[in-house]
């Protein structure tokens, strides 16, 4: 599924260290701990097969049970009436009263986890929730109990917030003489904003000893 | 926690929650040189107030029996001694300030919950920042208990919105800490742009902080000021603070209002979808492969990247051209220290926007769990939340405002009510009840209500604004171009004017007879008594050719007769009405000042003095054969209003001169506010100060009377 095409790409292109402030469930490889900062030296690891298998084996949330699309048999990107048709279709083969005698108690589990993947994918919100821990890897049976849902969401919001700081960060250093494509309003490049002009003065009165 | 070894060492650490190191319950005493309750002074005094202390789940504060003891808070006079605070103290510091916060309001009144919602926001705030060069400013006047507290005047908090005491709103006058006064909200973006651009242009480098709450953003001039901020691009920092309230919560009288428009649920739409968070990967992966030499690659890349990801949980505020960092719980001091450090660090971020999301009365259980959040209190206990409300023998105002639309509303389906997220203070509230889909509660946004109603109007449909007297001069433009100009028949309630007490002059409705009785159409009335206001409602709902409006004051009635079922007949347009017959001296009152002109009366009579006592009930159209009949049978005439110069008085003495009488041999006076700001006060003393109370009134009689001893003996 798209997950994990993402993160074995992540582990081809970087050092896998570099990635685990984001996605919490994998462990760090080489032992080497992330600061956050941006990585010097960017390389591609030899034997990326290896790495693959390696995070599978790290990562055992991927090796676990299906995702509730994989359930649904349906893609990542379907939408709300693909999943009401994959649970119609699948609902109607699993239902007790309609399965094999032989086979009702296997089918009534399965019955069971569709029920709960339309649940959870049908409700936009549960389902951007799930979304989400299925892109940190975290796609274990996600009950849709509404358990500590704000401590969650707190969760999610660090992890964003903390990511936007480091973009601004970057931004920040260079946007005074930078005159790149600009951001929201299409009025001024950013480097002949009025505030640039204002901060390119100040800094060159430093520079110039003033201060 | 790891025992092992260093046992004595740790006793300094362990969080009070853990042993049971006894705090001495007098705090300030001298075994606390190091302001931190982890000192664990064992003194063992086994009354040892532990009333607040950190759970598992947070700081509990015990709001039974006395304030508890607040040894961090003691020892901060001033922002500069918080720079040293470690987290844990800043934590327990906030949970202090509840405490101070929970019990001052207890024993006053005042506004409680918006400032427990913020205290975490203020501490960190100060503590990162170097106030006043850095400069906060708080949209929200009424969220600015624990900025006082911390900024020098804890020790005055007990005066606050008392005569002579502090204001209940930021006030430069007051403190160099207050860098912008408050009071009408979604004023602080801009205040603050201001700042930002001044310190730019005389090459200062300071930090300029404009604190916003959702419910400000619902008027337009935050937005005014957010697409100037984009455009400029100087550093400024907008913290929007998010308690999804939109609205007061004293909205409905079930509770908050659900969110008045689009952009409530635009600010709660701040998730991201998952193709969002796979494309930032990808994106910050090649960033990062990219490395720091090629910073203005770099720089593209996170433009280009953002842009794209941006796409479909792209924020209004990103379109507007502020840095969005969001959403962040706004109760975590660490988190928001953090924040506020790095964004301080940066050279050049340009506008910011911190979107926090808080509690309204958090910390506080009661608060929490009312309906109306506990916003606007008077006096209470602190253990159960219960208010003491003093049982009045008559309403409101404004509730008998709400008493006879709702009748006239009965009666006639056209009546429409709209009010500008004021529903509890403009006594709307019981009209939605009762009329849900006739009640239009359109945000803080006059200006919009204003023309909304004239478009109502047009329909033929007849609506009642009831908005402030001093916050429709946010709206006065409307009032003047779309409803007055057009002669549409809007009616407006024109509650809290004159002085208001404890508000102070921030929500002082001084202005509204000058500024509307000066328009071409407008029928300008007052009541002088609630059995008046009812009748006047009636009134308005009958006039249906041109605008009017009618002006009350805050307060509660006289105890005036009510007419039957509460339905209030209309009075003839320009006719006033005489209270008490007398000879050579008449005083003429418009509005509920006539009740002070009645108690002169009463003082005037001991001098042997019987005054006609008229109210005037129109000051637009004015009553002009009252007025010519007083003017001619009477020596001395005093008009008396509760307003600013330019109003009723102008318009007798217009009149007057207009028609000669005033070459004649009448002595005219018109008392009226006098021209500077009257600050907060009980109702009693600011009538005072504004000299209009009964013994002033009998004051200018006398000495017109040629007998100013006796006028300078009143007491």
């Amino acid at each position: 599924m798209n997950a994990e095409v993402i993160s074995s790409g992540h582990l081809q292109l970087f050092p896998p260290s570099s990635n685990t402030r984001h996605c919490g469930s994998q462990l760090p490889f080489s032992g080497r701990a992330s600061t956050g900062s941006i990585a010097l030296k960017p390389r591609r690891r030899p034997g990326a097969l290896r790495t693959t298998a390696r995070a599978a084996v790290y990562a055992p949330t991927q090796t676990q049970a299906e995702t509730f699309y994989d359930m649904l048999g349906i893609s990542e990107t379907g939408s709300i009436s693909d999943i009401k048709k994959a649970y119609k279709q699948l609902a109607r083969k699993y239902h007790p009263d309609v399965s094999p005698a032989d086979r009702t108690e296997e089918y009534t589990k399965r019955f069971i986890e569709v029920q709960e993947a339309y649940e959870t994918l049908a409700d936009p919100q549960t389902r951007a929730v799930y979304d989400m821990n299925l892109g940190r890897g975290l796609h274990f049976a996600f009950s849709t109990g509404r358990r500590n849902e704000r401590m969650d969401d707190v969760e999610e919001w660090k992890l964003r917030w903390q990511s936007q700081l480091d973009e601004l960060r970057l931004w920040s250093m260079h946007r005074d003489n930078v005159s790149s494509a600009v951001r929201g309003k299409a009025a001024a490049s950013p480097s002949s904003s009025w505030g640039s002009r204002m901060r390119r003065k100040r800094t060159d009165i430093y520079d110039l000893g003033f201060m | 926690m790891a025992i092992s070894g260093a046992a004595i060492g740790l006793n300094k650490h362990m969080s009070p929650c853990l042993a049971a190191p006894r705090l001495h319950p007098c705090g300030r005493k001298q075994f606390f040189l190091k302001a931190s309750a982890s000192s664990g002074t064992s003194d063992g005094t086994e009354d040892g107030k532990m009333t607040i202390k950190k759970g598992k789940d947070g700081w509990k504060i015990d709001f039974s029996g006395e304030k508890p003891a607040t040894p961090v808070l003691d020892t901060i006079n001033y922002p500069a001694h918080m720079k040293n605070l470690s987290i844990h103290d800043l934590e327990q510091l906030a949970a202090e300030l509840r405490a101070e916060i929970v019990h001052t309001v207890a024993k006053i009144g005042g506004h409680l919950s918006a400032s427990l919602g913020v205290v975490e926001l203020t501490v960190a705030l100060h503590h990162v920042f170097n106030t006043p060069e850095d400069r906060i400013i708080w949209d929200v006047g009424h969220q600015a208990y624990p900025h006082k507290i911390l900024t020098g005047r804890r020790s005055k908090m007990h005066t606050i919105r008392q005569t002579s005491g502090l204001a209940g709103f930021p006030k430069r006058d007051e403190s160099v800490y207050d860098a912008f006064g408050a009071g009408h909200s979604s004023t602080s973006i801009s205040a603050g742009l201001g700042m930002a651009v001044g310190r730019d242009l005389l090459g200062k480098n300071n930090n300029v902080i404009s604190v916003i709450g959702d419910g400000a953003m619902t008027a337009g001039q935050a937005y005014e000021a957010l697409n100037n901020a984009g455009f400029l691009d100087s550093n400024l920092i907008v913290i929007l603070n998010d308690n999804k309230q939109v609205s007061l919560p004293t909205a409905t009288l079930d509770g908050p209002a659900t969110p008045v428009g689009a952009l409530s649920s635009c600010l709660s739409k701040l998730q991201a979808s998952p193709k969002f968070r796979q494309l930032r990967e990808a994106a910050k992966s090649i960033t990062k492969q990219i490395g720091p030499q090629a910073h203005e690659v770099a720089a593209k890349m996170d433009e280009y990247a953002r842009g794209m990801v941006n796409a479909s949980g792209s924020t209004l505020f990103e379109e507007l051209g502020l840095y969005y960092i969001g959403p962040v719980d706004g109760h975590n001091v660490e988190d928001l220290v953090t924040i506020f450090q790095k964004v301080k660090r940066m050279p050049a971020p340009g506008p910011v926007l911190i979107h926090l999301v808080t509690e309204k009365g958090k910390g506080y259980p009661p608060a929490e769990a009312a309906a109306d959040k506990m916003h606007g209190v008077v006096k209470f206990d602190p253990e159960t939340g219960k208010q003491f409300k003093s049982k009045s023998p008559t309403l409101t105002y404004t509730q008998y405002f709400a008493e006879s639309l709702i009748k006239e509303a009965e009666f006639d389906k056209k009546i429409v009510a709209i009010h500008a997220a004021m529903g509890g203070g403009t006594g709307l509230n019981y009209f939605q009840k009762i009329f849900p889909d006739r009640c239009f509660d359109v945000g803080i946004a006059e200006q919009h209500a204003v023309t909304f109603a004239a478009g109502l109007a047009t329909e033929g449909l007849k609506p009642f604004c009831a908005i402030y007297s001093s916050f429709l001069q946010r709206g006065y433009d409307q009032v003047v171009h779309d409803v007055d100009l057009q002669k549409l028949p809007v009616r407006f309630a024109m509650d809290r004017a004159g002085l208001v007490g404890a508000d102070g002059p921030t929500h002082c409705g001084a202005f509204d007879v000058a500024y509307m009785a000066c328009l071409p159409n407008m029928v300008v009335m007052a009541p002088s008594d609630e059995a008046e206001l009812m009748h006047m409602v009636a009134t308005a709902a009958a006039i249906d050719d041109r605008p009017s409006c009618l002006r009350f004051p805050r307060g509660n009635g006289v105890g005036a007769i009510l007419p039957p079922n509460n339905k209030g007949t209309p009075i003839e347009l320009g006719k006033g009405r005489i209270l008490k017959e007398g000879d050579r001296v008449a005083i003429l009152g418009y509005g509920s000042i006539v009740q002070e002109c009645l108690g002169a009366a009463e003082i005037l009579k001991s001098h042997n003095i019987l005054p006609t006592v008229a109210d005037a009930r129109f000051c637009k159209p004015l009553d002009g054969d009252l007025i010519k009949r007083l003017a001619k049978e009477h020596e001395i005439l005093v008009t008396v209003e509760e307003g600013s110069i330019g109003g009723f008085g102008s318009h007798v003495a217009h009149f007057l001169s207009l028609t000669g009488i005033l070459d004649g041999p009448i002595k005219l006076r018109s008392m009226v506010l006098p021209d500077r700001y009257i600050d907060h006060g009980s109702p009693k003393d600011q009538l005072e100060e504004a000299g209009l109370s009964a013994k002033h009134i009998c004051g200018t009689v006398l000495s017109l009377l040629g007998r100013p001893q006796e006028a300078l003996q009143l007491q």
